[in-house]
């Protein structure tokens, strides 16, 4: 226990720093300590629900409101950050997630849409399309690595912007388009039917649907694979030292394409939740960019699945909370100037080992692998 | 025809240099061995402070401020980079998170939420009876940056190339550990490199607001500084040549405009997505092509360590 408290301090400290800054930013930018008060109390019980007013009224509404905001955000941000997690064990930085959950997203719209099935297997089928589209696109990234040498870190910038234009751009505005019915031209790609969408877990007055149970299902299942099972530890042995494994008699190789496809997926699966969960349709833009979120939920987890799990719930209260603080005419980003921040302060990882024990960090394990890339 | 041209050429004048002092920063900072994938942030903060500065004062006066706070935007990547050996990636990424969040915190705080007021844009240079020839047209009208770029790509060419200091950075980029026996401070190149990159991703994104706009808007630079980081890695990491595929891009993206506004029915049977995915798509084309043989520097994204020498 008291080495998981160590392992996360780091992560800890980070988070309260870039809340306590945001808080002196608020504070001065408004010239009121009050208002930044009551902008983070906001947060919070937007968060997690609005507990003096739920004492006061007794309407459980105040509270499971809240819930579903927040789950629903917390689902896209744990799959997202899982994607990047495990990309990670395998020695390679998945700045691809947007593409692949782009990519996901639409399949799940077009399966919702134009598939018809019955109401229990609709949904499922809708997230292996987009979790099998998401490991497909992210395969691309893997293969020109390991066949090419083309650093992935590129190659998933590159993809990521043909996938988001190609997709916004063409595909949602063009052949996919939703039809328009009279004159009302709807943006987007036609709504998914009813059977396809996640079923809800309250019935009414809040939007929490299956979606956080499967991901906080996945975190638990890759948790295992990669501490319990051989070919998670495999896995965790070519991101260490690709050499050592290969002298190991571990396939590399396939390892790498496996721990790619899974990201992939990962990422697609989060682009489908967001589409049968809250969305029912590919919207014009597809929102926040949750991929690109992926990375900071992965590494203030510290690429832990239980890690991350936390820092996904976390920040998905934060954002949640975030739509609330606008009624005192703070930007609903401002969670995420936090949880960039916080990114940013665990970058700093040789500082606070250092500060935490007083001696200097090893070199991380990806050091090596990008400078033989 | 030829107004087609011109206006095809105009465009691409119009939209070029920010994109071309963005990819040279990058080509700075990664020469001598940093990573900088923060160019999207370091634009963005360039393009606000730019436009938030020329409210009260000259504009090129706020375009310098602008260069400066991206210089300053960039110092924190210096610092995480080389003195505190972060994952560079890592850095740049959560460079443009800050940015992307911080920015919207200011615009909404200083002046709503979708764009800054509208400020004098950057003087435009006509060229006298020069202006009424043909052709030569499309080059009359724009402002100083736009020749600025051009110069500038030709003179960081000569100077990587052909100088002491060149060649220094070079060095630094390559193999640090050579660099610093024979004298070279490789911890204080390469922290001027990373923060002379976010003075141009800066500028870059002034060019933005303050001469292709005359305002910040909400989303600047919308993707343009990942497609800066594609235009280095396309000219493989050399000042002309990503200068010209900075130049190839932006004419891209004129060629885009241009079909869509004169010509329509283009747009069906080359959608405007498939266009704008174009030089992606070319770019990841020509790394697989080139394979194992990358031009990357040798030491990119390793920090200098001396003591581990």
């Amino acid at each position: 226990m008291k080495r998981v408290f160590h392992g996360a301090l780091p992560s800890l400290l980070s988070i309260a720093l870039a809340l306590a800054i945001c808080f002196v930013a608020l504070a001065l930018s408004r010239s009121d300590v009050h208002l930044a008060t009551d902008a983070y109390a906001q947060m919070i019980f937007g968060g997690v629900g609005d507990f003096p007013s739920f004492t006061e009224s007794g309407r459980w509404g105040v509270l499971t409101r809240p819930w579903g905001e927040s789950t629903s955000r917390a689902a896209l941000l744990l799959l997202t950050g899982l994607s990047v997690a495990v990309a990670f064990s395998v020695g390679l930085f998945n700045i691809g997630a947007q593409g692949q959950m782009t990519v996901g997203a639409l399949l799940a719209a077009v399966v919702g849409a134009h598939v018809s099935l019955p109401a229990g297997i609709h949904p499922l089928v809708g997230l292996l399309c987009a979790a099998l589209a998401g490991a497909a696109y992210g395969s691309i990234a893997a293969v020109l690595k390991v066949r090419r040498g083309v650093h992935e870190v590129i190659s998933t910038i590159m993809l990521n912007w043909i996938a988001v234009n190609l997709i916004e751009n063409w595909l949602v505005t063009g052949p996919l388009r939703a039809h328009s019915e009279g004159t009302v031209s709807i943006a987007g790609t036609d709504q998914i039917l009813p059977t396809a969408e996640l079923p809800r877990l309250l019935s009414d007055g809040s939007r929490i649907h299956l979606g956080f149970p499967i991901a906080v299902l996945i975190a638990l299942a890759l948790w295992a694979w990669l501490s319990r099972l051989r070919h998670g530890f495999e896995t965790r042995a070519v991101g260490l030292g690709p050499e050592a494994a290969r002298t190991a008699g571990i396939p590399v190789e396939r390892r790498i394409y496996q721990a790619m496809a899974l990201s992939g997926a990962l990422a697609g699966l989060a682009g489908g939740v967001l589409v049968l969960g809250t969305e029912f349709r590919f919207p014009a833009v597809l929102g926040a960019p949750y991929g690109f979120d992926g990375i900071a939920i992965a590494l203030i987890g510290q690429n832990h699945p239980i890690g991350v799990a936390v820092s996904a719930l976390f920040f998905g209260i934060l954002r949640a909370g975030g739509t609330r603080m606008q009624l005192l005419g703070v930007h609903k980003s401002f969670p995420e100037l936090i949880q960039g921040l916080a990114l940013l302060f665990v970058a700093a990882r040789y500082v606070w080992r250092k500060l935490l024990s007083g001696r200097a960090a090893r070199p991380s394990p990806r050091s090596s692998e990008v400078q033989r890339a | 025809m030829l107004e087609l041209l011109e206006a095809l050429v105009w465009s691409t004048l119009e939209f070029a240099p920010a994109l071309i002092f963005a990819a040279l920063g990058a080509v700075l900072s990664e020469r001598s061995g940093t990573v900088n994938v923060g160019v999207e942030g370091m634009m963005r903060v360039g393009a606000f402070a730019a436009a938030a500065f020329a409210l009260v004062m000259p504009t090129p006066l706020a375009v310098l401020l602008g260069m400066a706070a991206g210089a300053l935007f960039a110092a924190i990547h210096a610092v995480l980079c080389i003195s505190w050996r972060s994952d560079q990636v890592i850095s740049g990424m959560a460079l443009n998170l800050v940015a992307l969040a911080g920015i919207t915190f200011l615009l909404e705080s200083m002046f709503g939420p979708s764009t800054s007021p509208s400020i004098a844009q950057l003087g435009r240079s006509g060229f006298g009876p020069l202006a009424q020839v043909p052709l030569l047209r499309a080059l009359s009208g724009h402002t100083a940056l736009t020749w600025l770029a051009a110069v500038l790509a030709l003179a960081f060419h000569l100077v990587l190339g052909r100088t002491p200091v060149g060649l220094r950075i070079r060095a630094v980029g390559e193999k640090p550990s050579a660099a610093a026996t024979v004298g070279v401070d490789v911890i204080r190149l390469r922290y001027l490199c990373v923060i002379g990159s976010g003075a141009l991703a800066g500028l870059g994104g002034a060019a933005l607001s303050t001469a292709t706009l005359d305002r910040f808007e909400h989303n600047m630079p919308a993707g343009l500084g990942f497609m800066a980081v594609a235009a280095m890695v396309f000219g493989r990491w050399s000042p002309l040549g990503a200068f010209g595929a900075a130049a190839f891009f932006a004419f891209g993206r004129a060629v885009q405009i241009g079909l869509e506004s004169s010509f329509p029915s283009v747009s069906d049977v080359v959608p405007k997505g498939v266009l704008l995915a174009l030089p992606y798509f070319l770019t990841l084309v020509v790394l697989t092509l080139q394979g194992k043989k990358s031009r990357a520097p040798a030491a990119l994204g390793t920090p200098w360590e001396p003591e581990a020498r």
